[in-house]
């Protein structure tokens, strides 16, 4: 148990600081921002209670606010997330359901449950970040192709990192 | 009293939700207004430390670069005092006040946070109201502008950048003199927009923008960029597309000019609307 805890709280400070240290430097074209922090939400276990992960995104989204001088916007487009996170698995859940205490990863699951996974939580992350970021249906089209490239990029980042993590 | 507590149990989740997203909600429509940048000023005290670290080691690394624009500044000034100098001798005048004619003054800073891919973006810059910086400061980049500073702290500013979604210059044609509001349109960051110049105006592609000096902010003809694009809209007015010279990507020293006589403008013209 304490040592699971200790496992996540790597997790998250590792992720936190390859989000502020690298990828909020990259600004590629005005168009991809790749946010992997949401990645935290992505990993907690499945036994996680529902209003710890509400807390856990919340808290998440707040340090990103305070880095990227953004009142408000990524701590309510993640927290939205954390809060559809328990439909989305209900929904996507394999035959057999999840095994008690185990791990939401690549490794447990395989590649194309993971994918999905990931790829509906960003999806939901980032139209609810663009779309307050916006603030405004003006420009409608504009911010549904900016939502989907940065999404691509994100749920690649995603993949990318959990395949290395399945390797070790 | 049970059925309260089996209700707050049964719902809690939602409840949380709903607490903490009015929290972000109430946050950001609070904090992110124009001159609300109390709370961006605020923040970033908490993490100004790490940033200015970052941006050092980018500073190093980008120092061939900078060193040639610097010496490209230094001869254009060279030049300029070459040319004042010879006209100073003409006249024999002799002033003993400093700021004698001065209306504009310049301070160097590093910028230390910046961004181009939002739609409202900021920066934050090295110096603050200790060595002389106020609100609605104008900031350029050699001769090109940059934005206004919205907020100060002792030895930091905040400034909102040309592109954000809120910023508003006024703008005129150099050639023939014609002005228009210039902003952003959150798409492009080496482009922004001019508005409010009317069809019957020849504009050509090329074309020089500058500064008009109105706001009391910038001084006249600080250059923002070159017409890139001319479109006829349904309205009386143009759509015009400008490149700019600044390149907001790689802005690292500006200059903060603040305009002595401001307070004296703006009193003015205040006593007669």
């Amino acid at each position: 148990m304490i040592n699971s805890i200790f496992r996540y709280g790597l997790i998250i400070v590792l992720l936190m600081l390859l989000q502020i240290l690298v990828l909020n430097n990259i600004q590629f074209s005005g168009f991809v921002n790749p946010y992997v922090y949401i990645m935290i939400i992505l990993l907690l276990p499945s036994i996680t209670p529902a209003w710890l992960v509400l807390i856990i995104s919340f808290l998440t989204g707040l340090i990103i606010d305070l880095f990227f001088g953004s009142p408000g916007m990524h701590a309510s487009a993640t927290l939205l997330a954390g809060f559809s996170r328990p439909f989305v698995l209900r929904v996507i859940a394999p035959r057999d359901g999840y095994e008690t205490g185990s791990d939401l990863s690549m490794a447990v699951y395989g590649f194309r449950w993971f994918a999905i996974y990931a790829t509906t939580i960003v999806l939901i992350h980032h139209t609810a970040l663009f779309f307050i970021e916006v603030f405004r249906f003006a420009d409608f089209f504009r911010t549904i192709f900016r939502i989907l490239v940065s999404s691509l990029f994100t749920t690649g980042f995603i993949l990318l990192i959990e395949y290395y993590r399945k390797g070790k | 009293m049970r059925n309260l507590l089996n209700f707050l149990l049964k719902y809690i989740n939602i409840i949380v939700f709903l607490f903490l997203e009015g929290i972000a909600l109430y946050w950001l429509t609070s904090g992110n207004s124009y001159h609300n940048s109390t709370v961006v000023k605020g923040m970033q005290g908490i993490t100004r430390g790490l940033e200015e670290r970052i941006s050092n080691v980018r500073s190093y690394l980008n120092l061939r670069e900078i060193n040639a624009n610097l010496s490209a500044e230094n001869s254009s000034l060279r030049n300029r005092i070459e040319k004042l100098s010879a006209r100073e001798d003409l006249r024999f005048v002799s002033v003993g006040d400093s700021l004698f004619r001065q209306q504009y003054q310049y301070t160097h800073a590093r910028v230390i946070n910046n961004s181009v891919n939002k739609q409202k973006n900021y920066f934050t810059i090295d110096k603050g109201t200790l060595q002389g910086i106020k609100v609605d400061m104008a900031v350029t980049s050699g001769k090109d502008v940059v934005g206004v500073i919205v907020g100060c702290s002792g030895n930091f500013s905040v400034g909102i950048s040309l592109l954000n979604l809120d910023f508003r210059l006024s703008a005129r044609i150099r050639s023939n003199g014609y002005f228009g509001s210039l902003s952003w349109d959150g798409r492009n960051y080496r482009h922004a927009v001019l508005n409010e110049i009317p069809q019957h105006i020849i504009v050509n592609v090329g074309d020089t923008i500058e500064t008009t000096g109105f706001s009391a902010i910038f001084p006249e003809g600080v250059e923002i960029g070159t017409v890139s694009d001319v479109k006829k809209s349904g309205s009386d007015f143009y759509k015009i597309t400008i490149e700019l010279f600044t390149d907001f990507k790689k802005v690292q020293y500006v200059n903060v000019i603040g305009n002595l006589k401001r307070t004296e403008q703006i009193q003015l013209e205040n006593q007669l609307q």
